[in-house]
């Protein structure tokens, strides 16, 4: 045994390292975010002596980005505009101007709004596709699959053009509504929808469930997992938007990619507060996904699952 | 080809106070050529004993041999042993031709014309030649069990291990294939060991068998022996089908008083001597039924066509007795039934061991019959029919 | 079950009411017949689909034989009433060109800069990443249960960061007085111009992207892998097999769909390349060099304006997408459905 078990050792040497300097590998980039956002730039943008560790420069950093002007990262309090004069007291009621959103609340705000509604609608589609039997029902079924193969973000070019029609330039709605049925989510809804056992339904209808009621009471707490995943995938997907916003939004309304590549693309670039807006849009995410991991990892795999 | 030796072997999983050990004290000799069962409940760890003979699991301690070549410590590879999967674990990606070239082409340098030719060979003698361009999936399940077998006797391996390879068959392509390998492997002429925890099928098979339990051997011998002469309880109820029946009897000198009417008086009380109680067998061909006997209360009638099975009650203990096809009582009626002392089975209440056994009358003397022993160890001459068990079987020396 | 309906006993409470009422309302509504229903679930998720996904479709296609002019003025519906107007106008002003956009992609060099540059990043990183991922999920299968969780969530948490903010900290990262080149010249090799050199700025990319990926990819692997019945690594095992022989032999094979499935979606991800070059190039990376096919669509479309020309562009990259991935279905996959 002797032999063997030098030669196990060795291997098993050489995979351990071989992890542990992925592991770095992955860090150090993250780390770096986190450590650029709270130093002076002059301080690591350094080629004989950038500094490591966290400097104390976060709140000087952060305040100097909140304060430009044709960004807006995060918000600000804004003005009260209708209020009723009571006299010694006064009672603002316009509140949707009592808070300007600014990029982080933006992102934040449609990644939400999306992925409970695309949640909805995905969900209601593959319940479609999964339990119920209609004329067109396999087209249609392949043409939305096939859409996966696509880039959709290709698309943008007469989604601008609709948009200008209907109005809704520079609106959450733009970004929010083009991909609300999104063909990777109805995929996976209908998927795991075909696990229920049709008995349950059956059942269920017998003892006089309608049929919204199916949906609603039974199908959906049976998939919750799967709707855990789904929604971090959603969510995601929104989040990490870029080309469409772009296109589409102004100032006032940008998402998080749109503000930073304003930062990145202005007459001076100020890495320092950067790499705040960097900080302030991963970490959360992190933090998140910590905890959602089995969420996130089963959110991966459930695409991947061949049937 | 040569004999395997397991020496005091011991496997336990995990460590410290979560280890469970799996098998115990294994002391076996398997010999060239020969076809040897291991059969038990389950989680008695014989499966967990054929994997560590294998080279898959490696032992805690203890030593195994193939013939005069120490292998404890050598991978499953370096064993040259095959084995026959319960899922056949055909390669899913390969055609059938492959998979039984597979082995010859890693551990052999022989050339692929060569390794061609004794895939053809092997292919005929077991019936699957016009299949070889298939994979796995297209084939049924006896088809791939042919598979698997072609790929272990292709190799021509010191020894084959099976593991329980026909319990996924249906059962009539059970029974055929049940004949076809005790044929194969006999002209094959390979040590052979197969893992089951049917013991129809053990006793049908193999030359031997070996009987676990817990992860400890309970006993070794031709299926005669085992049957005719368990070595404690446990075998007697595990060998046999239907089970032999077992109760509590108490003992006053030479009289048994058992559940309901059940009285006996022995000729021979050697066994019970020292005992106040004693537990009493009787296997359910030994029941014949008499006019005046003990008294048993009918249950259910079962007709078996050649044979009838009668369930029956005696006193709060459940009876079971194998009767000839023309008896039927009625159920609720009362039959009665004698048993000859011959065939009575008597074990220790507290350890199990047993003290009297049907070995034609005759009866060993006295209560030493050990656990773990192989084979009969008689210095008694024995009567006719119990032929081969005179062997005597060397024990593994420490 | 006449009798049922009103019972001895307490009166329904609120919220037993409510619940009558809700159900009385139900009644109402009629329950729509067995074909039915399936469309009215259907219904919005589908109407959405059409409106913004699949006319989009359509339409690209057709916009691809026009040009452009301008947002569309001309009125095609127009219903009004005392008190209710409603004005269709044409989306878009076009012209008709037929071909011609298709035939000036030909003579279009930056184009072919965007292809040769996609392709260049296609052919290094996704094989690069793919081997990587692999790596990492053979290693982390052969690791102790507890260790795997750890490295796997480590290795994971890349996926997680919006692309657009990981991109500014390679741009960070990659600058000359960056972090990369300090560690390189501390070992004492040459600092790199990562963002100036043409040849280095793709690698760049590659680097960033191989990143932000390989962590994804490999659980997906882990998961493949994680699915191998054991039992075949025995037989393996016993038929002789070395740990090399049994990667080759068992391990890949059974892989097989998976990795086909990683290949794909990672080559569709490649073409799809936006956030990384623009914020990369928006950082000073020469343009000729990073920009990539979406890319220089965009640029055609919102900043040159030319709409035709970049459906065009769009539809050549739809082929050249669809054309690759049925290649490597092909080539990869055994035919099972």
């Amino acid at each position: 045994m002797r032999e063997e078990t030098r030669r196990e050792a060795v291997w098993q040497f050489l995979t351990y390292g071989f992890i542990l300097l992925g592991a770095v590998v992955t860090l150090v980039p993250l780390y770096w975010i986190f450590v650029a956002s709270t130093l002076k730039e002059s301080e690591f943008l350094s080629s004989t002596d950038p500094r490591l560790l966290p400097g104390d420069s976060f709140l000087g950093n952060f305040g100097a980005l909140h304060a430009r002007e044709n960004v807006q990262f995060v918000g600000r309090v804004g003005e009260m505009t209708q209020y009723v004069d009571l006299g010694p007291v006064y009672i603002a009621y316009d509140f949707w101007n009592l808070w300007n959103m600014g990029a982080i609340e933006s992102s934040i705000f449609v990644a939400g709004i999306y992925t409970v509604l695309s949640l909805l609608l995905c969900s209601m589609a593959g319940f479609a596709f999964a339990k119920y039997e209609f004329r067109f029902k396999q087209p249609i079924f392949y043409a939305i699959l096939a859409t996966l193969i696509l880039p959709i973000q290709l698309l943008v070019i007469p989604l601008f053009l609709l948009m200008s029609q209907i109005g809704l330039t520079n609106s959450y709605w733009a970004i929010i509504l083009p991909w609300l049925a999104n063909p990777l989510g109805i995929f996976l809804m209908r998927q795991n929808m075909r696990s229920i056992p049709d008995a349950l339904l059956e059942s269920a209808r017998m003892d006089g469930a309608t049929e919204f009621q199916l949906y609603y009471k039974i199908a959906l707490p049976t998939m919750k997992s799967s709707l855990a995943a789904l929604s971090i995938i959603l969510f995601l997907f929104q989040w990490n938007l870029f080309l469409f916003p772009l296109v589409i939004l102004d100032q006032g309304k940008y998402t998080i990619p749109v503000a930073i590549n304003q930062l990145v693309g202005a007459q001076r670039v100020y890495y320092d507060q950067i790499m705040v807006a960097a900080t302030l849009s991963i970490i959360p995410i992190f933090v998140l996904f910590l905890f959602l991991q089995k969420q996130f990892v089963s959110g991966i795999l459930a695409g991947s699952v061949k049937e | 080809m040569s004999n395997i030796t397991l020496d005091t072997i011991r496997k336990e999983f995990g460590s410290g106070q979560d280890s469970i050990v799996a098998v115990e004290d294994i002391d076996l000799e398997i010999r060239d050529g020969e076809f040897l069962v291991l059969v038990g409940p389950s989680g008695c760890g014989k499966t967990t004993t054929l994997r560590c003979i294998a080279g898959l699991e490696d032992v805690t301690s203890g030593r195994i041999t193939f013939g005069d070549k120490d292998v404890t410590g050598l991978r499953a590879r370096e064993r040259d042993v095959a084995m026959v999967f319960q899922n056949y674990a055909l390669y899913p990606h390969m055609d059938v031709r492959r998979n039984l070239g597979f082995g010859l082409k890693l551990s052999t340098k022989l050339p692929a014309a060569e390794i061609d030719q004794q895939v053809e060979e092997v292919a005929e003698m077991l019936g699957i030649e016009e299949l070889l361009g298939q994979k796995p999936k297209e084939l049924s399940g006896g088809q791939q069990q042919r598979v698997a077998l072609g790929r272990a006797i292709i190799r021509d391996p010191e020894a084959f291990l099976m593991d329980e390879p026909l319990s996924n068959l249906d059962a009539k392509l059970r029974s055929q294939m049940r004949t076809e390998l005790q044929t194969l492997q006999h002209d094959l002429d390979v040590t052979t060991v197969y893992v089951t925890h049917d013991q129809t099928e053990a006793m049908a098979m193999g030359d031997r068998i070996a009987v676990m339990n817990h992860g400890t051997l309970q006993q070794v011998g031709t299926a005669e022996e085992v049957y005719r002469d368990p070595v404690n309880e446990f075998v007697a109820d595990f060998i046999g089908s239907p089970s032999i029946n077992v109760f509590d009897a108490t003992v006053d000198g030479a009289r048994l008083d058992g559940p309901g009417a059940f009285t006996y008086h022995l000729s021979e009380t050697a066994p019970v001597e020292r005992l106040d109680t004693v537990r009493v067998g009787i296997r359910p061909e030994d029941i014949t039924l008499v006019d005046d006997g003990i008294e048993l209360g009918v249950n259910v009638l079962e007709p078996m066509g050649n044979e009838n099975f009668l369930y029956a009650t005696l006193g709060h203990q459940e009876v079971t007795a194998r009767i000839s096809p023309t008896n039927r009582p009625q159920p609720g009626r009362s039959v009665s039934f004698a048993v000859d002392e011959a065939a009575l089975y008597l074990f220790d209440p507290e350890t199990g061991d047993s003290l009297k056994t049907k070995r034609d009358g005759e009866v060993p003397s006295g209560p030493d019959s050990i656990p773990n022993r192989e084979g009969v160890q008689s210095d008694v001459g024995t009567g006719a029919g119990t032929g081969s068990s005179t062997d005597p079987i060397e024990e593994t020396i420490e | 079950m006449a009798t049922r309906d009103s019972l001895p006993g307490p009166d329904p409470s609120v919220r037993d009411r409510l619940r009558f009422a809700r159900q009385s309302v139900g009644e109402l509504v009629p329950t729509p017949g067995e074909g039915i229903v399936g469309y009215v679930f259907l219904l919005p998720a589908f109407v959405l689909f059409g409106v913004f996904l699949a006319f989009p479709i359509i339409y690209t296609f057709y916009l691809s034989f026009f040009r452009f002019n301008g947002v569309g003025n001309d009125t095609l519906l127009w219903i009004e009433t005392g008190f209710f107007e409603y004005k269709l106008t044409s989306i878009a002003d076009l012209e008709f060109v037929g071909l011609a956009n298709y035939t000036a992609m030909f003579s279009d060099s930056l184009f072919h800069q965007a292809l040769f540059n996609t392709t260049f990043i296609l052919v290094v990183q996704v094989p690069l990443m793919i081997a990587l991922a692999l790596l990492f999920a053979v290693a982390l299968d052969a690791s102790f249960v507890r260790l795997r969780g750890v490295f796997r969530t480590v290795l994971a948490l890349p996926v997680s960061a919006n692309l657009v903010a990981y991109s500014t900290v390679f741009l960070l990262m990659m600058q000359d007085a960056g972090l990369v080149n300090y560690v390189l010249t501390a070992v004492g090799l040459p600092a790199i111009p990562w963002l100036t050199s043409s040849f280095w700025s793709r690698m760049t990319i590659v680097g960033a992207v191989t990143w932000r990926w390989t962590g994804y990819n490999m659980i997906i692997l882990l998961a493949g892998l994680q699915n191998i019945p054991q039992q075949l690594y025995e037989a393996a095992e016993i038929d002789g097999a070395t740990r090399i022989q049994k990667f080759r032999y068992v391990t890949v094979p059974q892989l097989r769909p998976v990795l086909l499935f990683v290949f794909v979606t990672s080559t569709i991800g490649t073409f799809k390349l936006f956030s990384e070059p623009v914020i990369i190039n928006g950082g000073g990376a020469p343009l000729d060099s990073t920009i990539t096919i979406v890319q220089y669509i965009y640029q055609a479309a919102f900043i040159d304006f030319r709409l035709g020309y970049a459906s065009a562009l769009t539809y050549v990259l739809i082929a050249v997408v669809s054309v690759l991935s049925a290649i490597q279905l092909n080539v990869g996959g055994e035919s099972d459905a």
